[in-house]
């Protein structure tokens, strides 16, 4: 028997087991979807003034069909449509009447006096009640995440359910000492959700291991390109920035050329000292593998305790010519057979984790749209590539509704092999961008960092 | 279903088809092509005997100029079923529009005019020193210099199919054997040029050192094969970094390396284009005519405009009212320089619409098929810049024109400027900021700001270097002194 579900109301349904949720019919869950869909857009879309802004302009009032939202999703750049200049200058006002425009919250309430850093901007807005996160891509522009407390409940209980569905151990009973070989703390919205949830499923601070204790401020991220571009020309101190702020660039340099061969000192201490027992291993594959890789090369292997989980993303993203029995090799070092994985964006509540038949299966609160290249929809039946769209259903405090950059294929007929009964999205997820030109376009229009990665090329950095 | 293109490696002088080794390789806009396997076919395109240059060598340069000229005349599309294939696929990839390509590819008999080519070897080699040894005048009469032909690699750009026809051109002006990596964008043209020459003159020296081939970027087999000293002597790479990234690796000493990497183009508008209505119109139709030919696929294409100008909302609404003039002059651009697009660019229009929804920092009008432009309300370019495309241009006011400065360095190849009163004020510090040139916007029609910005006489710079005289080698012959002091001694 399927339960029973209100559409006026998708944070509870993060209460439900995961094997609830993958057992609605479709029928069911899409109807259920098209009217919180509905519910979410009717209640934000003139309360939240960059959507009332693109629903004006698309002319969208109504949602008849789920198709219909598509207009009115915000393409993930919107989270940073700020000029860089209001970074640059720390114009904390201009930030913050820029941040207010995406949220139901009256920002214009937030004491910005004495401010100097984007950290402590961050800080301030969480006293007041946002928990905005920040992710960063590789220009190193920051995309902030409106976020606030109004998510905080669903947003731990799904998290919790999808660790329990992507590695079989139930946080909320079973603590495991973890070990993730990154840093700790701050806004970063990995990091963020670190110390809001994962600390907690470790079984408190002292089970949880990071390589180290500190964090790279978000200003620093923010200008890293900038920072650059002024030490090349010798001009670092016109941009007026703090100097423990240039201390702390300094150490983070000095820290990633160390970071190798701290991270298998700071590893082969964490394999020794919870050998025998139970543990949790987080982070990224590439560093995985390549601990495994300078483990295994010295003939070790892990000994932990049957039970333990390793639970990474990103692909082998960062690790150049990975082979291809890099899973296999990771599983051999670590004496852990169980390796979860995770798809989704820091936009969207309701990621998905990665099924035994090689699927990633999205909850009933991440509504999934396909569009193709012409910005139309495009049929959810069969199977589908195009790109991401999702409309986040949760978030009471803001727009939930984001195309993403992402092309991904999505089966949509039939239940999974693994026994879930959800759109699923195949492991082959690509950057749209990418997808253009072809296999090796040369054009001589460029560009300062197509030029960078030029020089680093002649230069034998790249 | 696409329709598979067969196109041959071309080995100095033969024609090689794909057989049963062929490989197959995706172009853009989803075109397939099989090509025989280079990897069975590295001798022929490698030149590892030296000595084999001396009939290239020994070859008057009058008499490869004549053949050129000759090869230049056979390169019409009406008549060249080689050259209309090319057309043809280019055209489908769709970077130009048919009116543009179609004037590109119907200029490329005149870069072959005897009279050019001669000009340009002398004033960039000198045709003595190409064809013979140069003694050295006064009391250096004993040392003799001459520019001898190299070996060379060159990675083309395929957004222009002038490229090509450049490279062939430059290979027997410099006497030079030369290896064409054909771009995946346009595998054809330098194929449909090296073809037209085998057919007018299978034998001839010129014809025995073109190599033509693709291969994917990245090859690693290929690049080590083929980047060896004993093999090149230089690389020029054109353009984007994908399919030169791994020859790096294979870069020693030894191997000249000409970069004429990605470069970016943009206009500097003084305040005194707000002056009067006939400056503001004469600059729009200015900047319409470098942001808008080859319908902005050139590096020298305009994609950014530095105003002079305020930032208060009256100020703004001044520098919107030159945008709105500049879309309405795209229209007065000839087809054969600039024509309406036909297919959106989505990635640029979800930038636009992303900044659309911020207007305290943005003004976005137009799209990608006519054109557009975005005012930024702050001292700042976009930061999607290097997307700018589709004759979409961002303005972005300064104080002072000395304040875009800080955006030029190495990667800036063309400044428009107006009005012409501000560049003796601007010419030199934007030299030493790394701009390359600085072109007018001035004349107030689109063929005169476009002749103006292309009229260079034969051999000038290219991004900032000299490609010709820098790919021979010059080499010295010196003989004793004291047989010179003898033959001074004879001649009196």
């Amino acid at each position: 028997m399927a339960g029973s579900f209100l559409p006026d109301n998708p944070s509870a349904w993060t209460y439900r087991s995961w094997g609830e949720l993958m057992a609605i019919p479709r029928e069911q869950r899409e109807a259920l979807q098209l009217e919180a869909v509905r519910i979410s857009f009717r209640r934000l879309r003139d309360r939240i003034p960059a959507l009332k802004k693109l629903a004006d302009r698309q002319g969208v009032d109504t949602i008849d069909r789920i198709e219909d939202i598509l207009p009115v999703c915000f393409d993930h750049r919107v989270l940073k449509n700020y000029p860089i200049q209001i970074i640059e200058n720390r114009d904390f006002a201009r930030l913050t009447g820029w941040l207010d425009k995406l949220t139901a919250h009256d920002l214009s309430r937030v004491d910005l006096a004495g401010l100097t850093t984007i950290e402590q901007w961050l800080g301030r807005l969480e006293a007041f009640g946002m928990l905005v996160t920040y992710s960063s891509g590789t220009t190193g522009k920051l995309s902030f995440v409106p976020r606030s407390y109004d998510e905080l409940g669903p947003w731990k209980f799904h998290f919790f359910n999808v660790n329990q569905a992507s590695s079989g151990v139930d946080a909320w009973t079973t603590k495991l000492p973890t070990f993730f070989p990154g840093y700790r703390g701050g806004y970063q919205t990995m990091l963020k959700m670190m110390s809001l949830f994962n600390v907690e499923m470790a079984g408190g601070a002292e089970h949880y291991h990071t390589l180290y204790d500190t964090h790279i401020p978000a200003d620093l991220m923010a200008l890293s390109g900038r920072l650059q571009a002024a030490e090349d020309k010798g001009e670092i101190a016109s941009l007026g920035l703090d100097p423990a702020l240039l201390e702390q660039r300094r150490q983070m340099l000095a820290q990633a050329r160390s970071r190798d061969g701290d991270l298998e000192v700071w590893f082969a201490r964490m394999i020794e000292r919870y050998r025998g027992q139970r543990v949790k291993i987080g982070g990224t594959f590439s560093d995985m593998y390549r601990v495994a890789r300078a483990g295994l090369d010295k003939g070790l292997r892990c000994e932990f305790a049957p039970g333990s989980i390793i639970e990474g993303g990103g692909g082998m993203k960062g690790y150049k010519d990975a082979p291809d029995d890099w899973e296999d090799q990771i599983k051999l070092f670590f004496g852990i057979d169980r390796m979860g994985n995770q798809y989704g964006f820091s936009e969207c509540i309701g990621n998905a984790p990665l099924c035994k038949a090689g699927y990633f299966h999205l909850p009933p609160y991440s509504v999934p749209l396909l569009m193709g290249p012409d910005g139309e929809a495009l049929p959810r039946e069969g199977v589908q590539t195009g790109r991401l769209v999702l409309v986040d259903v949760i978030p009471l405090s803001y727009w939930g509704g984001f195309t993403s950059g992402d092309e991904v294929t999505i089966h949509w007929d039939g239940k999974c092999d693994c026994g879930w009964d959800s759109p699923r999205v195949a492991k082959s997820i690509r950057r749209f961008a990418e997808n253009e030109g072809g296999d090796d376009k040369i054009t001589c229009a460029g560009s300062q960092q197509a030029y960078n990665e030029f020089m680093a090329f002649v230069q034998g950095d790249a | 279903m696409v329709a598979v293109v067969d196109i041959p490696i071309i080995a100095r002088g033969r024609v090689i088809m794909p057989g049963d080794d062929a490989v197959e390789f995706k172009g853009r806009g989803g075109a397939a092509f099989r090509q025989a396997d280079p990897h069975q076919h590295i001798h022929d395109l490698v030149l590892g005997d030296t000595a084999r240059m001396r009939d290239l060598h020994d070859t008057p340069m009058a008499e490869i100029i004549e053949l050129l000229a000759e090869l230049g005349k056979r390169l019409s599309l009406d008549d060249n079923p080689l050259m209309q294939e090319s057309f043809a696929l280019a055209l489908k990839a769709g970077g130009l529009a048919e009116p543009i390509l179609r004037g590109v590819y119907d200029a490329l008999p005149q870069m072959f005019s005897a009279a050019g080519m001669t000009a340009l070897v002398d004033r960039t080699i000198g045709l003595d020193y190409i064809d013979g040894w140069v003694p050295s005048g006064g009391e250096f009469a004993t040392v003799a210099i001459r520019a001898i032909g190299t070996r060379q690699l060159h990675i083309t750009a395929g957004n222009v199919p002038v490229v090509a026809a450049m490279t062939i051109a430059r290979a027997g002006l410099t006497k030079s054997d030369i290896l064409i990596k054909s771009p995946s964008n346009d595998p054809l043209t330098a194929n449909a040029i090296a073809r037209t020459l085998i057919e007018i003159a299978p034998d001839h020296p010129l014809t025995k050192h073109i190599a033509v081939a693709y291969w994917k970027g990245g090859d690693e087999f290929m690049d080590g094969q083929i980047v060896r000293t004993s093999r090149i002597d230089k690389i020029t790479a054109w353009g984007g970094m994908s399919s030169v990234r791994h020859i790096q690796k294979f870069l020693t000493p030894g191997i000249d390396l000409t970069a004429l990497n990605p470069k970016y183009s943009m206009s500097m508008v003084g305040r005194e284009t707000f002056a009067s209505d006939a400056a503001m119109e004469e600059c729009a139709i200015g900047l319409a005519t470098l942001a808008g030919f080859y319908n902005q696929t050139a590096c020298a294409n305009t994609r950014i405009v530095y105003v002079e100008s305020a930032t208060d909302e009256d100020s703004i609404e001044r520098v919107v009212d030159l945008g709105r003039r500049m879309l309405r002059a795209y229209a007065l651009i000839p087809p054969l320089l600039s024509v309406p697009f036909t297919q959106r660019n989505r990635e640029l229009e979800a930038e636009m619409e992303a900044i659309a929804l911020e207007d305290d920092f943005y003004h976005v009008e137009g799209d990608t098929l006519t054109g557009g432009f975005i005012v930024s309300k702050f001292n700042d370019r976009v930061e999607f810049f290097d997307k700018l495309n589709n004759r979409v241009v961002n303005f972005v006011p300064v104080d002072s024109l000395a304040d875009v400065l800080k955006w030029c360095d190495d990667t800036t190849q063309t400044v428009g400027l107006y009005p012409e009163s501000r560049r003796r004020g601007l010419r030199d510090a934007f030299a030493l900021a790394g701009v390359q040139r600085l072109v007018s916007l001035e004349g107030g029609d689109p063929m005169t700001v476009y002749g103006n910005s292309h009229h260079m006489p034969p051999g000038s710079p290219h991004d900032g270097i000299e490609p010709m005289r820098r790919s021979v080698r010059w080499v010295v012959d010196m003989q004793p002194a004291r047989q010179a002091a003898e033959l001074g001694v004879a001649a009196e």
